[in-house]
């Protein structure tokens, strides 16, 4: 019952987004993890500084997304920007790359939230800018 | 019984956000993602977390329907979804390639669930594929070793899915005792007690 996306990336997309993340890495050394996604939760493009089930993760985070997005209207704050997942020993932020893709940015427990939150944020407006031209 | 909590689950695109609209008393919380697989074929979103919808009974009861994502790569809701359950629904688009074997697939995944509880099997998109006749999902009951009733439905009419839901309840009724929903174990009692 599970189909691959339809969506892909050319061979130019995947180099301009694994760059992005390399950048997402060294400007912020505690992320561990750095995926785009699919919002129906189907992994694209990933990169993991220790094994991860990028599949799994894809389908929760699309899970996460859409429970989010519905919390934000029901509470008339309209758009949910980003999440955050805060955890005993580490942090996830994912946000919306346009109208179906997430990136989902991974970190241990040292990392500093907002710098997470910064560097996230700056990755999905760099791809976004990536996409357009 | 005061509140009663049931789960829709089974095929992507069988129905089971239908059925929840069609009888909850608001529009139905909906978890709806843009579709960017071969679903698309079918519609153009799918549900990626959860439904869910809300009746009052005459009696005064609420019944809570929480409808799953239909897909496996989702089965950490299913999983999240069914607890508190007293019954599931399983819905089959006899349009698909394969409608018995997506039926063993839920009987199989929901297998404890469905034996603790209780569960009512609907057919849909009858209208459009006739075949696997409902004997044949009898089959794949009976060598499941399970008894259930299964039955066509339409998730679109409102009879329809309430006659599925009073199949439920009646299993449920039968259970009461086995599930125990008004003493200690229930999770909607036990809950203050739990903190």
């Amino acid at each position: 019952m599970n189909t691959a996306t339809r969506l892909g990336l050319s061979d130019d997309s995947k180099s301009l987004i694994r760059s992005v993340f390399e950048e997402m890495m060294a400007n912020c050394e505690g992320i561990d993890g750095l995926m785009v996604s699919t919002v129906d939760g189907h992994s694209l493009i990933s990169s993991y500084r220790r094994p991860m089930d990028a599949s799994r993760l894809a389908a929760m985070t699309s899970s996460l997304l859409a429970i989010s997005e519905s919390l934000s209207r029901e509470a008339s704050q309209d758009v949910c920007r980003h999440i955050i997942v805060q955890n005993t020993e580490g942090v996830l932020v994912t946000q919306r790359l346009g109208r179906t893709l997430v990136l989902t940015s991974m970190a241990d427990k040292t990392t500093n939230l907002g710098m997470l939150h910064s560097v996230t944020r700056a990755g999905v407006e760099k791809i976004i800018r990536m996409r357009k031209t | 019984m005061s509140e009663l909590k049931f789960i829709f689950t089974g095929t992507a695109g069988a129905g089971k956000t239908t059925a929840i609209a069609t009888i909850s008393d608001f529009p139905p919380v909906s978890t709806e993602m843009v579709a960017t697989d071969d679903l698309r074929i079918v519609k153009n979103q799918t549900t990626v977390a959860m439904d869910f919808g809300e009746m009052t009974l005459e009696s005064g009861e609420k019944v809570f329907l929480y409808g799953t994502p239909g897909q496996e790569r989702f089965r950490h809701m299913w999983e999240i979804l069914v607890r508190g359950g007293l019954g599931l629904f399983i819905l089959i688009d006899n349009t698909r390639p394969s409608p018995l074997d997506d039926l063993r697939i839920y009987l199989e995944n929901f297998r404890t669930f469905i034996e603790e509880t209780g569960a009512v099997i609907a057919v849909t998109r009858s209208d459009l594929s006739l075949q696997p006749a409902l004997e044949e999902f009898q089959d794949v009951l009976t060598a499941c070793g399970l008894i259930l009733p299964i039955v066509h439905a339409d998730p679109r009419k409102r009879e329809d899915v309430l006659l599925l839901l009073n199949m439920l309840m009646a299993i449920v009724e039968l259970n009461h005792n086995l599930l125990n929903v008004d003493g200690a174990d229930n999770e909607y009692c036990d809950a203050l007690g739990a903190l």
